[in-house]
């Protein structure tokens, strides 16, 4: 089993993806935190509803807008993740490797659970160089914007443990998509298509069904954005004016609906590789 | 102690039962049946279509049998300790990462069961292709896919060979090294292969067994030799009557045919001695070879094996 993980993680580490995919993540990391910071620390003001203006370090405290910068890509390093976690499987029959590598894994289950383990492995590494670039770029914002770099070290660094967590999440629900759908174009399509296009407007469309109005916050985006708790401490209806979700699942919960996505989707792809033929 | 379905403890034989896949309504495999003797090898032929690479892929748990059993020393290829180390296996239509060099894809193999990279370099070595392994396999030719594909089969050192048309976009020099490959494999190193063609010319000089297959059914099976029949001689005299008698008289088999005589189980210097013993001057003599090639397709495009593949094709166009 250990062997099979190895075998898994040597594979990741022979293409160009090793390199270009952490690249990508910190770069793409680093913009979207800055563009954050940009608004949050930079300008750092921003007219409410009623008109006033909303200063966010005075509002909610310098240790809420570091957080809020800091995490301020995660939608694309989530995004990012997905890809890698459908990458693992779909890669395998793309280019026809999952002959080879069924031989030297015939017991499917097992061949899964390594994947599982080593998709967990790689994303958390990207993840890394996710949470550095935005990181390095969040800090040159808040720099600028004369706020805190690090207001509450601890807190912060339980929030980029979170971030991490969420995007290993992600990875895995990828993986679940990628053994479901082994074509890669299509598997890609529907993966990003859902999380950017079909989740918003769904969640949208439910906002008009009342039964229904909060069944977005389990939407696997949202319960993201909870597991990330980035209002600890602040008031409801004030984090609702920086697009918080009303009434969001508290973060151990988001990360458990997470979970449970990631799970279904990698069950219901293992049960249908054990059956699959591969020719 | 030995029952007579015991593995032979010199090797590690192949046993295909019953074995039938269908692919929704369409039979690929029909109820086949036979057994691989360890350390010989067998031809597994059948022309394009026939099922090979589809019983193949149930022998590696790759596709799942509709009926029927694939096994190999006696067990499933899922079921064995250390698959690769037991069977090698060079199916067709096997991929390479195009992005990730030949090298490393053995060693993402090796990795699987703790083999060391070097091993790796030493199968490399091997096939002969020590340097272009190091580039990308995307680039690589049809000759060079084979050979790793080869280096991948032996990564494990395994006791059972299974090849699917392994010379398959060879050149002729190709072709002759990869014969050459497969003699020192079973001889010398004493390994169990299976080798799969659509051409029984192509391992007529390299198999000892051959199971032949048509429309996934069984159509002959048995060893070279006896495929070939007996060797027999064709001699032509002034007076082929005469001749048969002398011949019969020395205890050989003989029929008219062709205007002259077909003599089974001599070769020609006794028909020879003979016809000029008795005083027939001999216009000609010659050996009969059976022509395999020809036998195989007879045997493969009797009534009953007419290739369903192609019978649509032929309405159609
Ligand atoms: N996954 C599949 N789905 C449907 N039909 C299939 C599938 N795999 C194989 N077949 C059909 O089963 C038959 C046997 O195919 P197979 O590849 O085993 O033949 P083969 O003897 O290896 O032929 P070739 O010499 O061309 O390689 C063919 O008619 C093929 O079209
Ligand atoms: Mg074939």
């Amino acid at each position: 089993m250990i062997s099979l993980v190895r075998a898994e993680l040597r594979k990741y580490v022979t293409t160009r993806l090793s390199w270009s995919m952490p690249l990508a993540m910190a770069v793409l990391g680093g913009l979207f935190a800055a563009l954050q910071g940009l608004f949050l620390a930079v300008i750092g003001e921003f007219p409410a509803p009623d008109g006033s203006m909303i200063v966010p370090a005075e509002l909610f405290g310098e240790e809420v807008v570091a957080r809020l910068v800091y995490t301020g890509a995660v939608q694309i390093g989530y995004l990012l993740a997905l890809v890698l976690g459908i990458l693992s499987m779909s890669g395998e029959f793309r280019h026809k490797t999952i002959t080879a590598t069924l031989l030297a894994a015939p017991r499917r289950g097992r061949l899964i659970a390594a994947k599982v383990v080593s998709v967990a492995v790689v994303v958390a590494l990207n993840a890394v160089a996710f949470t550095v670039g935005s990181v390095a770029g969040g800090a040159i914002t808040l720099a600028i914007g004369d706020l805190a770099l690090f207001p509450d070290p601890a807190g912060l660094l339980a929030t980029f443990a979170r971030m991490i967590l969420v995007l290993v999440l992600w990875g895995l629900m990828g993986f679940g998509l990628g053994v479901l759908i082994t074509n890669q174009v299509v598997a890609l399509f529907v993966g990003v298509g859902v999380t950017l296009l079909v989740e918003p407007l769904l969640g949208l469309g439910l906002t008009f069904v009342e039964q229904l109005a909060d069944a977005s916050k389990f939407f696997p985006s949202q319960a993201s954005m909870s597991a990330l708790d980035l209002f600890a401490g602040v008031d409801a209806g004030a984090a609702q004016t920086l697009g918080a979700a009303q009434d969001a699942l508290s973060w151990g919960w988001a990360t458990l609906v997470l979970l449970g996505y990631a799970a279904v989707m990698a069950t219901l792809g293992w049960v249908l590789t054990a059956r699959r033929d591969v020719a | 102690m030995t029952t007579p379905s015991a593995p032979s403890p010199s090797g590690t034989g192949i046993t295909v039962r019953g074995l039938t896949k269908t692919f929704g309504s369409f039979t690929a495999v029909d109820d086949l049946s036979f057994e691989v003797a360890p350390g010989r090898v067998t031809g597994f032929l059948g022309p394009n279509g026939a099922g090979k690479t589809t019983t193949l892929r149930m022998l590696l748990g790759l596709v799942r049998p509709t009926a029927g059993e694939a096994l190999i020393g006696g067990r499933r290829y899922a079921d064995l300790p250390a698959p690769m180390s037991t069977v090698g296996a060079a199916l067709e239509a096997t991929g390479f990462h195009p992005g990730r060099s030949g090298r490393n894809h053995l060693r993402v193999l090796a990795a699987s069961h703790g083999i060391p990279d070097r091993r790796v370099d030493e199968l490399l070595d091997l096939v002969g292709i020590p340097a272009a392994a190091r580039k990308k396999a995307g680039g690589y030719s049809m000759g060079m896919r084979q050979r790793l594909g080869l280096a991948a089969a032996l990564l494990g050192d395994p006791d059972v060979l299974l090849l699917d048309e392994p010379a398959n976009g060879l050149d002729p020099e190709g072709i002759r090294w990869m014969r050459g490959f497969m003699r020192h494999l079973a001889q010398e190193q004493g390994k169990t292969v299976l080798v799969s063609s659509h051409l029984l010319g192509e391992v007529e000089q390299t198999v000892e067994d051959v199971v032949i297959i048509a429309n996934g059914r069984m159509a002959r099976q048995g060893t070279i030799d006896e495929l070939r029949g007996e060797p027999a001689v064709l001699v032509r005299v002034g007076d082929p009557a005469a001749l048969a008698r002398v011949l019969q008289e020395a205890g050989l088999e003989v029929q008219p045919e062709d205007g002259g005589l077909r003599v089974s189980g001599a070769d020609a210097a006794r028909v020879g001695e003979a016809a000029h013993a008795a005083g027939h001057p001999v216009h000609e003599l010659r050996p009969l070879r059976t022509d395999l090639e020809r036998l195989f397709l007879e045997l493969t495009e009797s009534p009953e094996h007419r290739n369903r593949n192609l019978a649509t094709g032929t309405e159609a166009a």
